[in-house]
């Protein structure tokens, strides 16, 4: 490619000395074939990465972080400074059993039976925290690095350091049924190029709308496409430097690359019935978490970049204000599946190369007059599994209740560091230039979580 | 809205004595707080700490520097503060070293620090004390634009953008050309390309002679601005500000058959360039303030609390999570007005802005006081709510009786009824059946009158009136169940000089509208000319058009904001008049082409030394693409067809969510609530749950799956291509017609050429299929309407 094209395509703004970083992190191949796989800052321990996102707030000490002593202390009132509500309000203990899993003997409740099998492979980090207790911007945080302001979400940033592996499926898909906390903001590119940005499929009878083309006309989609190219060329080339007219050529490359690809990744029928059964997949189920979860896998296979799985939507989630018995349904729709999936990754050889992230807007207060819990920021669990972590094992401590970290805290910008580092990219520089200053997704924060690395 | 107002309704402290906490704050944030920041902080504050010493705080002002520590409490003279200041002591260098602070100022520290230096630190007293000086916050000014040499351009709009060019040593693009123009101009102003003829028109004019150009343009601004499509575009706008929507958003999302009045009424407004004071207190208060001589005026005034009304429904019952829905009316009006986000301060107070949770529900007992209505909803406890409390646009005094006689009538169907129940027993067989025939027809009757909320021959709007006046208690932590101190209706106090003073009979709607809608609010005007200059030139002065706040966007041009504002107000509040003022500018004719040099020092053309190259918006996107295919109609089309009133049954578990197309603008479109508009939603549609200011506009895959592969697309195709054939026989003219229609230029001969080549190559490929030709425009016309020259503005 040559250079000057380059500068029209790698977007505005970027001053030269940021400019040689980029073109080392995302060369780019010239015409349809956006962004072949890059260099990567070290050698990557994984190459893709599965986000699976649960709607909500999942309770760390009813899921991941055994408390005893809340048990042990129901009832009673505790105070602290710094825990505002906490005074007047007592603890409450888990209705759920905890048992120990796997050879590392990791205590993990029965909400999660299916998961807890795999307890080796993966890693708890118990003392996550975040900066607002709020479900928009807790999950905007959790995906973009920023609590108020949208910016990329981290498998945007993933595209746009890496490039894709398969130009005929977009670099981030995002199989999410009903929209989270901040909607689309979560898979937005924000600044940087639109072809980075995470494409939604609706599990349901047409994940992908339009994915045929118009019987009529099908048999000359070939020549239209030339013709499109012709127009969109000719335009493009008295506006150089607009990567958006660029972007939108991209996306319709893409496009035609998915209509042939697609309906095979979304077609089923070739997996064998012990596969389906293991992740529950009823018949024609192209609905279920199962369904997403195996979804996930193959477009894993077909070399998507980063895949989102996100479990529920604003309503109806794991909120639980009012009974942590909702915790049930929620857990028994993702159990399961999440196992299946871990397997199903692991005996075809994909876990070597895929990082896991299952994590959550926030855990919940380990104190509430019951039976339901409050939202809770400054602890709770997010997982990591695959390619380059050390399974059984648990990063950090949180206090006898759950309430504060005590040992290794891991902001949300640790967790995206330490996800970054597995994928061959130093976080502090992966940056892009707008509006004035280098963005990164850790912004200026964050630590690589050395002892979850393998 | 005065600077230093931060004590509103303030109290004279005797000096002497301070009595109680509250009143020692107020005495140290009037007397204290500003001589410390004003004359203390810069050597012993966050950046400095001259002799160890900071000022910024109680604690550290204890703590002291190398001098132990700064006060003594409760024991003035004993306090190296105090003697510094008065120069007292001999040990210390006097404070400040440059001047002497009066002596009415060292009595006020002397009093301040004897009564136990008290020193409020809550978010809004510190965010109060920011506030002064937040530029959003500050009396708008009448600033004349900056005298240049030798200017670039005399146009006012041009001297403010050419001053910040000369600051970053930018060169302006170049003025783009009239095709540009007039293809720019028709899509900002009236949302359609311009037709061929018009463009064949302006450009012939434009280019006749140089120096009637600007006539020339000004001519075209005006007789867009003419065009009732202007409403419709820029009605658009404003219903992203106050999402619209024809639904209430409730559990089952019922649709509102009534709302589109509202929606005409702003499309109307903007036509008829309704003064944008007027505009606000209407639609905040119209309903109380009818105009005695014209019954069509007083209903529009009604109809234009259709603003109100629309706040956001939740859950089931009728008026249930009442809060959630004031918060909505709260956030709505808060954004779409004065640039402010309240929503933080229903909980605590503002973080960032001087926002009490006071002022939250001075507002909400505004909104309490008035009666919504409740557009109907899922059954509730097995019985079918009717609909209430919509407004009979008729006079008070015929109201009354219109709702007697609607409740009369109601009643008597209801007694009919009952008595044929009872008389059935008694009937032979076949009078039965006939009864039971009957019995049902009235049933349905009733129905419809009773669920219509309203009678059947009144027009009535989806609109709201004054309630129950009074006053409400905070909710603390935002929780209704814990009820705090009440607060007197009224507006946001640190903006206000004096409190509102309401009726006590009054919602006090009218006297928020009168306060939001006053050219001293330093917020409104600003926060209009800006959504206007928005989408003239993509993006605001104020990059977040909706938060003036300390946590938004600061403006990029601050003196031009505020001329633009004070110009507002001089014209009476006319909209039209800074189109004009910003269209007829040199800035905004700019060719949108990137140069690298600039785009080096200002790539994200802050500085706007060229205009914005924007894709369509997604109404833009439907209109434009009707149009051209010949298909758009552009009359305003009648009521939504909704099911008869009698068939609402739908539940949160069946919700409502048809489907109607339609060739009209796509203003006219019936959205919802709960499911997003299909196509609206793919090109970047707002969100009908909240506010919108900026829309996003994204590219992705999916919409390009769309526009190649929908039926629709394939729809809009062949009429594209069946009107082509209908005007030309020939092929090249058609290619001509279909470049001036998509895209305002003259198709080149190797245009034409390719175009033909496309033509007999496909249709060489379709040898088996009869009507292969028009397969072949279809293909062609597709691809015209789908290309990145049709979707973006240069």
């Amino acid at each position: 490619m040559q250079r000057r094209e380059f500068l029209t395509r790698a977007s505005a703004g970027l001053s030269s000395a940021v400019l040689c970083q980029q073109l080392a992190m995302t060369a780019r191949a010239n015409g349809a074939e956006l962004l072949p796989a890059a260099r990567t800052h070290h050698d990557p321990r994984a190459k893709q990465l599965i986000f699976v996102f649960l709607t909500g707030g999942f309770s760390h000490v009813d899921t991941f972080d055994p408390k005893p002593r809340l048990l042990a202390d129901h009832g009673k009132t505790i105070a602290g400074e710094s825990l505002r509500d906490v005074a007047q309000v007592p603890l409450l203990a888990s209705p759920f059993r905890f048992s120990h899993c796997g050879q590392s003997g990791m205590e993990i409740s029965e909400l999660f039976p299916y998961l807890g099998q795999h307890a080796d492979k993966l890693c708890l980090f118990r003392t996550m925290h975040t900066d607002i207790l709020e479900h928009f911007q807790a999950a905007l945080a959790m995906h973009t690095g920023s609590a108020t302001v949208p910016m990329p979400s981290i498998g945007a940033w993933l595209s746009y350091g890496l490039g894709t592996l398969n130009p005929n499926l977009p670099p981030y898909v995002v199989l999410c049924e009903h929209l989270p906390y901040a909607g689309a903001q979560v898979w937005d590119c924000s600044f940087l190029p639109p072809e980075h940005q995470g494409m939604r499929l609706m599990p349901g009878e047409s994940p992908i709308p339009n994915l045929k083309a118009p019987a009529e006309t099908a048999s000359i989609a070939d020549l239209e496409q030339r013709l499109l190219a012709d127009f969109n060329d000719l335009h493009a080339r008295d506006r150089a430097g607009d990567p958006h007219l660029r972007g939108r050529i991209s996306s319709f490359h893409t496009a035609r690359g998915m209509m042939q690809v697609a309906p095979e990744v979304l077609d089923v029928s070739n997996e064998t019935h012990d596969t389906l059964a293991a992740y529950g997949i009823g018949d024609s189920d192209r609905k279920s978490f199962g369904w997403q979860c195996l979804m996930a896998r193959r477009f894993i296979e077909q070399g998507v970049r980063t895949v989102e799985l996100i479990d529920t939507g604003a309503g109806d989630n794991w909120d639980a204000h009012g009974d942590m018995q909702a915790h049930r349904p929620k857990a028994a729709r993702v159990d399961r599946a999440l196992a299946a999936l871990l397997s199903d990754l692991e005996r075809r050889g994909l876990m070597d190369e895929t990082l896991v992230a299952i994590c959550t807007e926030f855990g919940r207060t380990p104190w509430d007059k019951g039976p339901g819990r409050n939202h809770w920021h400054r602890a709770f669990t997010c997982i990591l599994a695959g390619a380059g972590i050390k399974g059984g094992n648990i990063v950090g401590q949180t206090d006898e209740y759950g309430i504060l970290p005590v040992a290794d805290p891991v902001h949300v910008h640790d967790y995206h560091a330490t996800m970054l580092h597995l994928l061959g990219i130093d976080h502090t520089r992966l940056t892009y230039r707008y509006a004035g200053r280098d963005f990164r997704l850790t912004d200026v924060h964050g630590n690589v979580v050395l002892k979850a690395l393998c | 809205m005065r600077r230093g107002l931060l004590v509103v309704a303030s109290i004279l402290l005797p000096m002497t004595c301070v009595a109680d906490e509250s009143a020692r704050g107020e005495f140290f944030e009037q007397k204290i707080r500003p001589v410390l920041v004003t004359q203390c902080y810069r050597c012993h504050g966050p950046d400095k700490r001259s002799s160890g010493l900071r000022v910024d705080s109680r604690p550290l002002l204890l703590e002291g520097g190398e001098h132990g520590p700064a006060i003594v409490l409760n024991n003035a003279a004993e306090s190296p503060l105090l003697r510094a200041i008065k120069g007292s002591d001999a040990n210390l260098s006097k404070m400040p070293p440059d001047k002497s602070l009066e002596a009415s100022v060292i009595a006020d520290f002397e009093t301040w620090i004897r009564d136990g230096a008290c020193w409020p630190d809550t978010p809004a007293t510190r965010n109060a004390f920011a506030a002064q000086r937040h530029w959003a916050y500050v009396p708008i000014q009448d600033i004349a634009p900056e005298t240049i040499d030798q200017p670039w351009s005399l146009h006012s709009v041009d001297r403010f953008i050419e001053a910040k060019w000369r600051r970053h040593r930018l060169t302006p693009a170049p003025q783009a050309d009239a095709r540009t123009l007039i293809r720019r101009l028709s899509v900002d102003l009236i949302g359609l390309f311009p037709t061929p003829e018009d463009v064949v028109q302006f450009e012939r004019d434009y280019r006749s002679d140089a120096s009637t150009q600007d006539v020339v343009f000004a001519r075209a601004v005006d007789r867009l601005l003419d065009s009732p499509r202007y409403g419709e575009r820029w009605g658009r706008h404003w219903m992203d500000v106050v999402h619209y929507a024809d639904t209430a958003g409730d559990n089952a999302d019922y649709p509102i058959p009534e709302v589109n009045h509202y929606r005409d009424y702003i499309i109307d407004a903007f036509n008829r360039d309704k003064p944008f004071d007027q505009f606000i207190r209407e639609q905040i208060a119209g309903d109380l303030i009818p105009d005695p001589k014209s019954v069509e005026t007083t209903a529009e005034r009604i109809k234009a609390t259709g603003f109100l009304a629309l706040s956001r429904r939740y859950a089931t019952a009728p008026y249930e999570l009442w809060h959630l829905t004031l918060e909505d009316t709260i956030d709505t009006v808060g954004k779409a007005f004065l640039g402010l986000t309240m929503k933080c301060a229903r909980c605590h107070d503002h973080k960032f802005d001087p926002i009490t949770t006071n002022d939250y529900y001075a507002l909400y007992g505004i909104f309490d006081s008035t009666q919504f209505p409740w557009a109907g909803g899922e059954e509730f406890q097995s019985k079918k709510t009717p609909r209430m409390h919509f407004v009979p646009l008729v006079s008070k005094d015929q109201a009354a009786g219109v709702l007697e006689s609607h409740q009369l009538h109601a009643k008597g169907l209801a007694d009919k009824i009952a008595d044929l129940e009872k008389s059935l027993p008694g009937l032979p067989d076949a009078d039965q059946t006939r009864s039971k025939a009957d019995i049902e027809a009235l049933k349905r009757q009733h129905m419809v009158i009773h669920r219509r909320g309203y009678p059947i021959d009144v027009e009535a709007a989806y609109a709201v009136r004054d309630g129950n006046p009074h006053d409400v208690a905070v909710q603390i932590a935002g929780d209704p169940g814990k009820p705090g101190d009440v607060v007197p209706r009224g507006a946001i106090a640190f903006l206000s000089s004096v409190p509102l003073s309401i009726p006590a009979e009054s919602s006090g709607r009218r006297e928020l509208a009168d306060w939001i809608a006053s050219p001293d609010n330093p917020l409104t005007a600003r926060v209009i000319v800006n959504r206007l200059w928005q989408h003239h030139f993509g993006r605001g002065i104020v990059a977040t058009p909706s938060n003036f706040g300390v946590s938004g966007s600061l403006p990029s041009h601050p003196e031009l904001l505020d001329y633009l504002a004070s110009q507002l107000i001089k014209s009476g509040w006319s909209l039209k008049a800074i189109h004009r003022l910003i269209l007829t500018s040199r800035t905004w004719r700019l060719s949108s082409a990137v140069d690298e040099t600039m785009s080096a020092i200002d790539t994200g053309n802050e500085s706007l030394w060229r205009q914005n190259r924007r894709r369509l918006d997604a109404e833009t996107i439907r209109d434009a693409a009707l149009d051209v295919s010949g298909r758009l109609e552009l009359e305003r089309p009648g009521p939504h067809p909704f099911p008869s009133i009698d068939q609402w049954n739908w539940t949160q578990h069946y919700q409502f969510q048809p489907r109607y197309d339609s060739n009209h603008r796509s203003v006219y479109l019936m959205t919802q609530r709960l499911v997003r508009h299909p196509f609206l939603s793919l090109f970047d549609g707002p969100d009908t749950n909240v506010t919108t200011d900026v829309r996003t506009s994204s590219t992705v895959p999916t919409q390009a799956l769309y526009l190649l592969n929908s039926p629709e697309m394939a729809g809009l195709a062949d009429a594209f291509s069946a009107r082509l054939s209908q005007k030309n026989d020939d092929d090249r003219e058609r290619i001509a017609s279909a470049f001036e229609l998509c895209f305002s230029r003259r198709a080149t001969d190797d245009d034409v050429k390719r175009g033909i080549e496309y033509l007999d190559r496909v249709q060489a490929r379709l040898t088996t299929t009869p009507d292969s030709r028009r397969l072949a425009w279809q293909s062609y016309c597709r691809t015209l309407l789908v290309s990145n020259a049709f979707f973006y503005v240069d």
